[in-house]
């Protein structure tokens, strides 16, 4: 095989950085078990899913992660940090 | 197939979103109800995986997990496998399709090396063979 296209969506940006991941969106301050958002938040949940999906066509930088604002899921969390 | 570790290995995608079959895989603990759960109970951790038809409705689909808290995923199992979410995107034509299959598994193991070059190995292959998926959505707990 080729290998196949992946795009990661985190909400332990730190964590996942080690991994050194193809492409990542990090939705800045969602929680932990919110990598789309709340329940139910339909909307949010497909425009993350859409910006996360776009990462494939563009030039991102391998092992970088993007960080995204989502205002409408009206929390912010503070992610895990890596004890160094 | 092998996962290198000295290099990010990064699969170009060439071509179109809209013409793009999406499958998701998932460290979130997600797998059917009638599926055998994640092993919670071993410190060490769970190193299988549960395969997820493309047919599945989100009702179906639980956590077994715990090293975060599911309880919006049991409200809504979207917001870590976004299944009814990936419809929509083929619904609006966003993208071309939904893959035949997806895979959950724990992502909570003591055991790396197992998880690198076993789990993940046979993972990859599971979605090369019969998913038709050209790029995969990961998502974690």
């Amino acid at each position: 095989m080729k290998g196949i296209p992946t795009v990661l969506i985190t909400v332990s940006p730190e964590v996942s950085a080690q991994m050194r991941p193809p492409r990542a969106l990090y939705p800045k301050g969602f929680k932990i078990g919110n990598s789309l958002g709340k329940p139910n938040q339909r909307e949010l949940q497909r425009t993350v899913l859409r910006d996360a999906l776009k990462l494939l066509t563009e030039n991102t930088r391998p092992g970088e992660i993007i960080t995204t604002n989502y205002p409408d899921y009206g929390e912010y969390h503070e992610p895990p940090r890596v004890r160094k | 197939m092998s996962i290198s570790r000295k290099c990010v290995p990064f699969t170009p995608f060439e071509g179109d979103l809209s013409k793009t079959t999406v499958a998701i895989v998932t460290a979130g603990g997600v797998h059917l109800r009638d599926q055998e759960p994640f092993n919670i109970a071993d410190e060490l951790g769970d190193l299988g995986y549960r395969l997820i038809p493309e047919d599945v409705q989100s009702s179906q689909l639980m956590v077994t997990h715990h090293h975060y808290d599911h309880s919006d995923a049991d409200e809504d199992i979207n917001v870590v496998f976004p299944i009814d979410v990936l419809r929509d995107l083929k619904a609006e034509g966003f993208i071309h399709d939904v893959a035949r299959k997806h895979v959950g598994y724990m992502g909570y193991t003591m055991q790396l090396r197992a998880m690198y070059e076993g789990t993940a190995c046979e993972i990859a292959n599971e979605i090369d063979k019969g998913s038709r998926a050209d790029a995969v959505i990961l998502t974690g707990g």
